[in-house]
């Protein structure tokens, strides 16, 4: 159809933002500013507009995620010259191979979950693209459509909520770099491990450097920008432990077997809690008793307490009789005013 | 469709020519279902793609473009051959939404998602288990599918339900509108017919759910409700707490924190809701003391507590 379109100040925006990323990316050397304005059309010859335009160019592709760098030219003819140039294997998507099933179900996924402050959808479109609405078949067994996935009004399913460095910490976490920031007030290192969301809040789990062992970070708290430093692949992840045992066996008190009841009211939500094999027995009124082993007994309180008067520890009797010295020393405690 | 900024239509191009490049003529209704647009605006992008290129911009270095009989070809874009790769706020969205799916349905091990996303994760160089950990909140998986199955088929559902705050259980017939999971929790929303208004469960608290044959017509916009939101008026609660409990600061919905001389906290708290006051003051013991509010809530709860033991 059309040929080349040099008239300067016709050419649109898109076009030449196009042009721009083609050239980068084609350039076998990094191409100077000069260069681009003499070859792309669209930018002025005006030095000082060419260089206001060029300028919010490249920063429109950087974010987009463009990886342009800059770099010297090495060219003879042009000494310490420095250029631009976007390196295919940092722009270039690692084929991940999708089938259209795999396909279509992280686009079902994409939409039944809303996470604050990020879209799938352009990552759907760098992977093939938005599949229509399947047959019968659906991508995910045991939900027929979307709409049973979804809350409110079409709404997602789950709403996860965002915190401002979630980005660049699993940028940090994919390149496997060290990352800095400041937490309750000090200087952090960590080696960044992984981001779980746990009673509604995101955390980093990572080695830290300055506690000398991994520690939790609540991500909201940060109070600071994070910042990765060093080189990519700077540690190896552990192996992660998978669930983790509830807090009452995180502990190193004498280990011993709680059997504690819990009334009616509350048993399905108990027994749900500690799992299955926890449950010694269901009285005909609904109360449940359950075995649980306890290697830490400041965590079993808490737990039992959450229940408040129904439940009760039954024994073993050293058991009964710290929660009954806890009580008494509350019960006995002045009121202060 | 709403108005596109060009950094919008750039990225869609960007990722629409390799995926038509690599393709022998793929249908267009095809392309514009996948990337979201409409004919017209796929022909106005393509007429653009005709004057781009390399430099000189001469006819054989610039991208060439046909569509015949409802199929589209691009050639001469080698350097287009691939997508840009996810960005990290991109794959963490697709990562995340993909686990919390996963973990919302106890379904799909080895299927079509967790395959996909095991292959998403190796291609941004992490573990898709490891790197990204969702938990929802414990519930029973046979709770939600009752639920999802009212909403579905319009039933009426019979909840046996534990108001938590108030310490209180009782059966409620609901028209369930909506199950989801928002901050960690699962909820469902609903009329409530014993309140005889529009309420929000706490999926966790509910101990048996029953589907009733009695159907209801479901609102055709389901209001948005928000979960527990502290009000003006509810009651506040100042606690001085030791070193030991300054978690409680990180855990709870504090309104101001203000450091101790001891190195413990002086918190305030919105505590509307008696029982789940009862149940900190408890847990905290000597760890904590109230120095605004009810002082007296700790021993007489303590009290109650220590009746079935003395029993």
């Amino acid at each position: 159809m059309a040929g080349p379109a040099p008239s300067i100040g016709r050419v649109h925006r898109l076009e030449r933002l196009i042009n721009l990323v083609a050239a980068l990316l084609h350039a076998e050397r990094p191409l100077t500013a000069d260069e681009l304005r003499h070859r792309l059309p669209g930018y002025a010859a005006d030095h000082a507009t060419f260089r206001r335009a060029f300028e919010r160019d490249k920063e429109a592709l950087r974010d987009l995620g463009i990886p342009v760098v800059v770099e010297p030219v090495d060219d003879a003819a042009q000494p310490s010259a420095m250029g631009y140039r976007i390196p295919k294997e940092a722009y270039y998507l690692k084929d991940p191979g999708l089938a259209p099933d795999e396909l279509a179900a992280l686009h079902l996924a994409a939409s039944a979950v809303r996470l604050e402050g990020a879209s799938g959808v352009e990552a759907l479109w760098k992977l093939g693209g938005e599949l229509a609405e399947e047959g019968p078949s659906g991508p995910l067994s045991g939900f027929s459509s979307p709409s049973t996935l979804a809350g409110p009004a079409g709404t997602a399913m789950a709403a996860l909520p965002g915190t401002a460095n979630l980005a660049p910490v699993f940028a940090a976490i994919s390149a496997r770099r060290r990352i800095g920031f400041t937490y309750r007030g000090r200087a952090r290192r960590v080696d960044p491990w992984r981001l779980s969301f746990r009673n509604g809040h995101w955390y980093l789990a990572g080695f830290d450097h300055d506690a000398g062992e991994e520690r939790m970070f609540r991500l909201d708290r940060v109070e600071s920008e994070v910042l990765a430093t060093g080189d990519d692949a700077a540690f190896e992840r552990p192996p992660h432990a998978g669930t983790q045992p509830p807090p009452w066996e995180l502990g190193a008190d004498e280990a011993l077997t709680a059997r504690l009841r819990v009334d009616a009211g509350q048993a399905a939500w108990a027994a749900g809690h500690v799992g299955p094999e926890a449950v010694e027995s269901w009285d005909e009124d609904g109360s449940v008793v359950l075995a649980v082993r306890v290697t830490n007994r400041d965590a079993f309180r808490s737990f039992v307490l959450g229940f408040l008067d129904h439940a009760e520890v039954l024994s073993p009797a050293v058991l009964r009789g710290e929660m009954v010295e806890w009580l008494e020393a509350l019960a006995e405690a002045p009121c202060l005013r | 469709m709403p108005k596109v900024s060009a950094d919008e239509r750039l990225q869609r191009l960007l990722a629409l020519i390799p995926w038509v490049a690599s393709r022998d003529g793929p249908r267009v209704d095809d392309v514009c279902a996948r990337f979201g647009c409409t004919q017209a605006e796929l022909v106005a992008e393509l007429e653009l793609l005709f004057l781009c290129g390399l430099h000189p911009y001469t006819p054989d270095v610039l991208i060439d473009v046909d569509i015949a009989d409802g199929r589209v070809w691009i050639r001469y874009a080698e350097y287009f051959e691939r997508p840009l790769r996810l960005t990290p706020a991109e794959g963490l969205a697709l990562l995340a939404a993909g686990r919390t799916v996963l973990a919302g349905s106890g379904a799909d091990e080895g299927g079509p998602l967790d395959r996909g996303l095991h292959k998403l994760a190796a291609a941004m160089g992490v573990d898709a288990g490891e790197a990204v950990e969702i938990e929802l909140g414990a519930v029973a998986d046979d709770l939600l599918r009752t639920l999802r199955a009212a909403i579905g088929a319009s039933r009426q559902v019979e909840i046996d339900y534990y108001s938590f705050g108030r310490d209180e259980r009782a059966s409620r017939v609901i028209d369930p509108y909506a199950v989801f999971s928002a901050g960690g929790q699962w909820y469902v929303s609903g009329w409530c017919h014993r309140a005889d208004d529009e309420r929000l469960f706490r999926v966790d608290r509910i101990a048996t759910a029953a589907l009733l044959d009695s159907g209801f017509d479901p609102p055709a916009r389901p209001p948005e409700l928000a979960s527990y939101r502290p009000g003006a008026d509810d009651p506040r609660v100042t606690l001085d707490l030791e070193a030991s409990a300054r978690w409680v600061a990180e855990q709870y919905p504090v309104e101001t924190v203000a450091e101790l001389e001891s190195g413990g906290l002086r918190v305030t708290l919105v505590a509307s809701q008696a029982a789940w006051l009862e149940r900190l003051l408890l847990r905290l013991g000597p760890r904590a003391s109230v120095v605004g509010g009810d002082a007296g809530v700790t021993s007489s709860a303590a009290r109650r507590l220590l009746a079935r033991y003395q029993g």
